[in-house]
């Protein structure tokens, strides 16, 4: 499993080191603002900073599911496939790396957020002008977040499971798209069409587990951490059931 | 037998790549696996190498259904480049080092050295046949129980063939067995002691060339031509 997670890493390698080379640009660029007291610099990279956070975990997802792809599709799959290890093993390789490498990119710009708002507050007078916006942004998000860190790190957690999921989902996609659509006609949309409603239907069972889980009245972090804890379960089982398919039907 | 399919069939859609194909192969032969473009070598290999699901039937290790305590114990190079672009030769070796227990990192530098390969060469900047003889160093660079080479021979010049035959018959032994494809019967011809012709998914015969020589008068190449010049007399 470590040598298979080692090359899963490799392969996405080169996506991550692309946006962390983005992301020092864009942190010197908010840092020369910062202590250049130039609030436009330092407004417009901490835009840059925060799109680069949520979007860069979800293209880690996103190059994740690629990757797959070209694993079953390509003649480079047979360097995966030829090896000793079972598609529980392989599958599990990538759902792991790729969950621990959106923790790690969650965490880091969830970190670096942090010390970079701690930095605006020593530095900035108006800073509290630009908290209230901030707060704002988050409520019109939901109103019941709490800007605390715990509170925030549970409203992230949910966002990251969620995607993760998602992630999943996509996976038994592709893979019910290689391993049992091969060939045939309209694949590509009937696995797309696969893929939204394998969404839909999770998100509703997602509702109802949490709905009959958490009595009313509940604060919003206990419902973010058991939101959280159901999406894993249910990604678990789709984990499952993916390599049970490549398992017993994938060629490559 | 150490590899055997049983009535093994596998079809992409409509086409029958391979059709009831039951063929056993021992240890201690070097078989050649032959037929022209399409007559399912590919496929069947594919099968043993356990990369391919087989529509119906069984592809057998030793008496056990391919799976991947099979894949420990066979060596399959597939004809097409397959390894991830961003390697240089070294990591095609530390690859095999980390997944396969029978890899021998010293076999590999010194048939890399005969080859006339360089460790720190890119895979994505190899030509055809530089390619095809580092598969084949990383491939023969395992102490398998079997070997499957697809088209070893494709895109390499007079020379590094000889190199690349004595290899092959270097990894022969009396408790191993080595499969190959090719289009140059008369390559093979040197090189195997069975034989097994492959036509449109079918298998006509697996025949031992010794007595096909003894007792039919017949060479591996006469009996390919009485086999497919027919059929292609038919389609032309």
């Amino acid at each position: 499993m470590k040598n298979l997670m080692k090359y899963e890493w490799r392969k996405t390698m080169a996506l991550k080191l692309i946006l962390l080379g983005i992301t020092a640009a864009a942190e010197i660029a908010y840092l020369i603002g910062v202590f250049r007291h130039d609030e436009n610099w330092a407004a417009i990279s901490a835009g840059i900073l925060t799109l680069l956070a949520f979007g860069g975990v979800m293209v880690i997802g996103l190059n994740s599911v690629v990757t797959l792809h070209r694993d079953m599709n390509t003649r480079q799959g047979y360097m995966l496939f030829m090896t000793p290890n079972s598609c529980y093993k392989i599958l599990g390789a990538k759902v792991i790396e790729n969950g621990l490498s959106m923790l790690a990119t969650g965490a880091f710009f969830f970190g670096l957020g942090a010390l970079d708002i701690m930095l605006l507050f020593a530095k900035f007078s108006t800073v509290g002008e630009l908290w209230r916006f901030l707060e704002d942004f988050i409520h019109s998000i939901n109103n019941e977040i709490q800007i605390n860190a715990f509170g925030m790190a549970c409203f992230f957690l949910n966002l990251l499971t969620g995607w993760f999921s998602v992630v999943i989902m996509a996976y038994l996609a592709d893979v019910i798209s290689a391993a049992l659509l091969n060939g045939k006609k309209y694949n590509g949309l009937l696995s797309f069409v696969l893929f939204l409603a394998l969404t839909i239907g999770l998100r509703v069972l997602e509702n109802l587990a949490v709905s009959a889980l958490v009595p009313q009245g509940t604060g919003i972090n206990t419902v973010y951490l058991v939101r959280s804890a159901v999406t894993l379960v249910f990604s678990a089982g789709m984990y499952v059931c993916t390599a049970q398919i490549m398992e017993r039907k994938l060629s490559v | 037998m150490m590899l055997a399919s049983k009535e093994i069939t596998k079809m992409f859609g409509r086409k029958t790549a391979v059709d009831h194909v039951t063929l056993e192969m021992e240890p201690g032969h070097i078989y050649a696996m032959l037929g022209p473009n399409g007559s399912g070598k590919t496929t069947w290999m594919k099968m043993a190498a356990g990369l391919i699901k087989p529509t119906s039937g069984e592809m057998t290790f030793e008496g056990r259904p391919v799976d991947i305590e099979s894949r420990k114990q066979i060596a399959y190079m597939s004809t097409e480049p397959y390894f991830y672009t961003w390697m240089t030769a070294r990591d095609v070796g530390k690859y095999y080092g980390d997944f396969f227990a029978d890899y021998s990192a010293d076999r590999y530098r010194a048939l890399l050295e005969r080859m006339e390969l360089n460790e720190t060469l890119k895979t994505r900047e190899l030509s055809s046949g530089m390619m095809a003889k580092l598969k084949i160093a990383v491939t023969l660079a395992r102490d398998a129980r079997v070997y499957m080479l697809d088209e070893p021979f494709n895109g390499i010049d007079l020379l590094a063939r000889d190199v690349i035959r004595a290899c092959i018959l270097e990894s022969a032994a009396e408790n191993k067995l080595l499969l190959l494809s090719s289009h140059l019967v008369e390559e093979m011809e040197a090189i195997a002691d069975r034989a097994a012709y492959l036509k449109n998914g079918v298998l006509v015969e697996c025949t031992d060339l010794e007595e096909m020589r003894e007792q039919r008068g017949l060479s591996m190449a006469d009996r390919y031509r009485e086999i497919y010049s027919h059929s292609e007399g038919a389609n032309a």
